[in-house]
């Protein structure tokens, strides 16, 4: 696959070390920071960037898993994560040409949509079934804003083993 | 999403997917619960002293409060049998650790380590020393998911100390003021009121704080009141409560077809009135 922001050809994804990120990104998502708005959902952040870069690893059945994950683990209804998550894959999976030929801040932007979604889903639906609208619970807006943000750093450090030089040369570094 | 919500059809599947996460929720918990262990790990000599003696101040006199109340308890039971009314119902209590908070825009939930395996049961209140904490609203077989005092439209029966007027506390949700709803403008109400519960939904043992009044708005124009008060316990502070095993069915029952059949009244004062209540 291209790296557009090098242009160079990255090397073959490793499949662990996929899982493996989605698994401490999940465990970042089970700390115990208590019930604030604005703490990133690191679990969606790092399902959409696999979504985009390797969609043939994880795709919309791995993000309705995970979903029901967090569903139990936020008490929520049961469905509402997986719902959003396995959605927001779809649309990040059908984005994914257009989305990694872009600058690294302007997918941000592009990307600032789908966790604007993901975050507000919850209180959509309960405006659906309760007939109530939550106001304070927009706050995930801010979530998913610092999210959007740190897509820079997710970038940087999850295509990091791609970057890595196929031949290193020790004795000229450069 | 639907079915969950309608018929709460989908718990099974709940507690199957806890068995998966619970452990792993574990593991997160260890950092924090290092930090904090090592912090009072170095707590000062000085400190622990101050404590310990405010500690030995306190237990004397709950002591002595705890044998005259048991006293005043079997005399109340006594007297309620012999003007033919309800017994007052003796509960256990169990001490739980809150695990963590889930992070839900919308509810106000803290998850306890208790569940149905340890006794507990969907309904019951959790409080802490200082009064009612919330409810469990959501259960599995080692741990439970209980609805805090400010979560939304969470309600509990209240009696106002003072008086004994009536009425129910709402939640408001997260870092609002509770509220005290449906009452009239003429009602006897005044600031720094302590909102006990009343007891009469069968759910809360009777007579433990929730809250106190803090401000009233008395509209006259629409003969209503908003009343905001403030839960006594202090809802997102403390790791450790207890949950009270409470069932008002267990001896109400009995007192009143034993009246009715006409049979000799036995003076217990209840099934397993051991110690007073909240010592167990």
């Amino acid at each position: 696959m291209i790296d557009f922001q090098s242009g160079y050809i990255l090397r073959p994804v490793n499949p662990v070390f996929i899982y493996f990120s989605l698994f401490c990104a999940l465990m970042l998502n089970l700390l115990p920071i208590g019930n604030y708005g604005w703490v990133p959902d690191w679990l969606i952040l790092c399902i959409v960037f696999w979504n985009i870069h390797q969609h043939r690893y994880v795709g919309v059945v791995w993000a309705f898993l995970f979903g029901l994950l967090m569903d139990v683990h936020n008490s929520d209804l049961l469905g509402l994560h997986a719902f959003s998550y396995s959605l927001v894959a779809y649309i990040a999976i059908s984005w994914h040409r257009r989305i990694t030929a872009l600058a690294v801040f302007t997918q941000a932007f592009h990307l600032l949509p789908i966790f604007l979604l993901v975050s507000l889903f919850p209180v959509l639906v309960h405006w659906m079934l309760s007939g109530e609208f939550y106001w304070w619970a927009l706050t995930g807006a801010i979530q998913a804003s610092i999210e959007a943000m740190l897509w820079p750093l997710a970038t940087r450090i999850l295509l990091a083993p791609q970057r890595r030089p196929t031949d290193v040369d020790h004795n000229r570094p450069i | 999403m639907l079915i969950d919500f309608r018929f709460k059809a989908l718990d099974p599947i709940r507690n199957n997917v806890n068995w998966v996460l619970r452990p792993l929720e574990y593991i997160m918990m260890a950092p924090r619960n290092v930090i904090e262990a090592s912090s009072d790990y170095f707590t000062t000599r000085g400190t622990l002293d101050q404590e310990n003696r405010a500690m030995k101040a306190r237990q004397a006199e709950l002591s002595l409060l705890a044998t005259q109340s048991e006293y005043l308890q079997v005399e109340n039971q006594n007297l309620r049998q012999l003007m033919d009314l309800q017994k007052q119902v003796s509960f256990k209590t169990l001490p739980v650790e809150i695990l963590f908070n889930p992070p839900n825009p919308i509810s106000q939930r803290v998850v306890i380590n208790r569940g149905t395996d340890d006794g507990l049961k969907l309904g019951n209140p959790i409080a802490n020393d200082d009064g009612i904490l919330g409810q469990v609203v959501r259960i599995y077989d080692h741990s439970a998911e209980v609805s805090l005092l400010e979560d939304r439209d969470f309600a509990v029966p209240v009696q106002v100390a003072r008086n004994g007027l009536r009425a129910a506390v709402f939640g408001a949700g997260r870092g609002n003021p509770l509220e005290l709803r449906y009452l009239p403008v003429a009602s006897d109400l005044e600031v720094g009121d302590v909102l006990l519960t009343s007891g009469i939904d069968g759910v809360y043992p009777p007579g433990f704080a929730v809250a106190i009044i803090t401000r009233i708005e008395r509209n006259a124009d629409k003969n209503s009141s908003n009343v905001f008060c403030e839960p006594v316990a202090p809802v997102n502070r403390y790791r450790q409560a207890l949950a009270f095993l409470y069932d008002p069915k267990w001896e109400a029952k009995a007192s009143t077809s034993s009246n009715k059949t006409g049979a000799p009244v036995n003076n217990a004062p209840g099934r397993r009135q051991t110690r007073a209540r909240g010592m167990q």
